[in-house]
């Protein structure tokens, strides 16, 4: 097996052609800040990523080569499931960040808030974390309502929404029984914040970042306008497809800081999530609806 | 002297409106109070409302033109003018809630037409343009052969579009307030009763000056002689649907209770004991079924003029609610319990009023509804044969 390049292994000349280019971007940043962000290119590629995984490591690393396997299959023949294991989740919150800076969610829109239950009366009180992101159903209820099928399930098996069909009229978020689904109002982080003058304080190069595109769904989709998608739209968590395509695990997995969230192809037999999900300790939300989740957790 | 209040109240609402119009064109969705969580507000409830009392009035516009039942003879186009007033404002109601409005032709030109939702939007188009053409031959050419015709697919199309709406909310699987089989049965009746409150109000506060009445103009003949006998039988058509409507609650309400589902309990308890009480006794029940129950029983006060029209507007306040307490309260119960403290932002909450933009809105639509209707009376031969107006 060839050995495939790792950011353990750039040569000097990678390093520097990397930093010439993270020089010329920056020079663009000061001139032009919004042009610099908004104005990427409407699809990136990056070389494909590949680890050599031994006995041992981390089990991001085994997910990360087993993703690549995957990709080499026919779309058709994989199913991406997640698995998150209760037990070692400490509600610390990374996963959501991580999904809301990957994404560059607005305020009030969530693919992934992490549920905090409190169990029991004092003193025999514990607490119950849930990271809830889309559960990506196999009979999604959130589908058929959609009066312009703005949402589906695509060839992965991953519900999805088209920014650019959907009328916003919010029917596919009352189906959902998980509640996986928000509504983007148009709302920024910056709106009210001082306006300062500078390169990377104040509120219009907050606001620059905040409408910068954010390659959901593997298109550069700016917040440009007041009312222009995603603004006005349904929004959901989509396993980051974005990621996935490009050969990387999604936000919340690799940034898990207790590795309690688990991703993979569920139709590998020697894939993590495989072993997991034939555990006697699974289960699925809301079973009894038969929307058959994609995520499971362990308990 | 009615009717002159009226055009001054609904030019006043119209005007209040027009802020609502302005700040919603203009800042989206920004100030509404509905979220990610109550998805749908008062602009849904009151499109449901709207909807409703257009299929009634339509349902009852066929008594004249369809079954031709000698009592409500010349009663039909004030019906269908009825219906063919508040089609559009339920609408502009649903339209103004859409994220992207612009976009609504998609609906027509790239459906999905096993969407409940599709079919609502198809459907209330053609049931709008037929009681359009329906009151054009009604004026010109009432009896035309595509009069009936209109009529019986008119019928068709109200029933089914008023369960429609029912199913629209019903097939949600995961709202258990709102996933029972009877929700599509119950609509169509709601819309029935409805419409007669509409018909009370337009015969009671609008029908036709006795003869003798200076003001009075050439109406269909014997018209305003019957228009008592016509309140009377409307207010018992209304007490009758009122008390359906109250078995209805009482099946719905019982049963959930009873059996117990906590998403469900959680729902009725929030429309009898949560915090809008007031609205659900109150102007529900009180104003708009018991009040209206005891004074349209009274052969007296139900056939007199202002007694009826009043009732009628009591009636229609208390759907206005009723509609309300169907679509808010399923959704202020949270889908899992903790999510109420997931996650924090604007637009993330599970307690629900409308904000002033949306009350303004909506009192826009009222008004504007209102003087689109009296202009109709005032303009079109509504209750005038249009032989006699031209003589």
């Amino acid at each position: 097996m060839d050995k495939a390049p790792t950011q353990a292994n750039l040569s000097r000349r990678d390093f520097l052609k990397s930093a010439g280019a993270a020089v010329a971007f920056l020079t663009t940043l000061e001139a032009n800040p919004a042009a610099a962000l908004t104005g990427a290119p409407a699809r990136v590629s990056l070389a494909p990523l590949s680890f050599e995984v031994g006995p041992g490591d981390d089990v991001i690393l085994r997910m990360q080569a087993e993703l690549q396997r995957a990709l080499a299959k026919p779309v058709d023949q994989r199913r991406w499931v997640m698995v998150i294991d209760l037990r070692k989740c400490v509600a610390c919150h990374a996963c959501t960040i991580a999904c809301i800076a990957e994404n560059k969610l607005p305020p009030g829109v969530v693919y992934r808030p992490v549920l905090d239950e409190e169990i029991g009366a004092y003193p025999n009180v514990t607490r119950k974390f849930l990271p809830k992101p889309c559960m990506q159903c196999e009979n999604p209820p959130c589908v058929p309502v959609c009066p312009v099928s703005a949402t589906y399930k695509d060839e992965n098996g991953v519900v999805v929404i088209d920014y650019d069909q959907c009328i916003g009229c919010r029917y596919c978020i009352t189906a959902c029984p998980y509640a996986s689904r928000t509504f983007d109002f148009g709302s920024t982080y910056t709106e009210g914040t001082p306006i300062a003058e500078g390169l990377v304080v104040g509120q219009t190069t907050a606001d620059d970042y905040e409408r910068a595109a954010n390659f959901e769904y593997q298109e550069a989709t700016a917040r440009t306008g007041k009312d222009e998608s995603p603004i006005g739209n349904v929004r959901k968590c989509h396993f980051c497809l974005h990621r996935l395509a490009e050969g990387m695990l999604p936000a919340c997995t690799t940034t898990c800081i207790g590795r309690a969230t688990f991703f993979g192809d569920a139709n590998d037999p020697d894939s993590v999530v495989a072993d997991l999900i034939a555990s006697p300790n699974v289960m699925r939300l809301k079973e009894e609806l038969g929307t058959e989740p994609r995520v499971y957790y362990l308990v | 002297m009615t009717k002159k209040v009226l055009y001054a109240l609904g030019g006043l609402a119209l005007l209040v409106g027009l802020w609502g119009f302005y700040d919603r064109f203009v800042n989206g969705h920004q100030n509404m109070a509905y979220g990610s969580y109550v998805v749908w507000g008062l602009w849904v409830a009151m499109y449901l409302f709207f909807v409703g009392i257009s299929a009634g009035a339509f349902m009852l516009a066929t008594l004249d033109y369809l079954f031709e039942i000698p009592l409500f003879k010349g009663t039909g186009k004030a019906a269908l003018w009825g219906a063919l007033v508040t089609l559009p404002a339920g609408l502009v109601s649903i339209g103004l809630d859409l994220g992207h409005l612009e976009r609504i032709w998609k609906v027509y030109l790239q459906p999905n037409p096993l969407s409940v939702m599709a079919q609502m939007v198809w459907g209330y188009t053609i049931f709008g343009l037929i009681a359009l053409v329906a009151l054009v031959l009604a004026i010109r050419q009432p009896k035309h052969a595509a009069m009936k015709i209109l009529m019986i697919v008119g019928l068709f199309l109200a029933v089914f579009l008023s369960g429609g709406v029912g199913a629209l909310l019903g097939v949600n699987a995961g709202r258990t307030y709102w996933h029972v089989g009877l929700l599509p049965a119950q609509f169509p009746v709601f819309s029935l009763a409805s419409g007669a409150a509409l018909m009370l109000v337009i015969i009671g506060l609008f029908g036709p000056a006795p003869a003798g009445d200076p003001s009075a103009l050439p109406v269909v003949a014997g018209q305003a002689e019957r228009r008592s006998q016509q309140l009377w039988v409307l207010g018992l058509l209304t007490v009758v649907l009122g008390l359906v409507k109250v078995y209805f609650l009482w099946a719905d309400f019982s049963q959930s209770l009873y059996g117990g589902i906590p998403q469900n309990v959680q729902a009725v308890n929030e429309v009898m004991f949560g915090r809008y009480w007031w609205a659900f006794w109150i102007l529900q029940i009180g104003l708009g079924t018991i009040i209206p129950v005891i004074v349209l029983v009274q052969p007296k006060l139900a056939k007199h003029n202002g007694w009826a029209g009043w009732m009628g507007v009591l009636v229609l306040t208390g759907f206005a609610v009723a509609r309300a307490n169907i679509v808010f309260p399923a959704l202020t119960v949270p889908e899992l319990e903790a999510l109420r403290t997931a996650f924090t932002g604007p637009h993330l909450s599970y307690d629900y009023f409308p904000s002033l933009v949306e009350w303004a809105v909506t009192l826009g639509i009222i008004g504007g509804a209102t003087l689109v209707f009296l202009l109709g009376t005032d303009r079109l031969p509504i209750f005038t044969a249009k032989t006699e107006v031209t003589k």
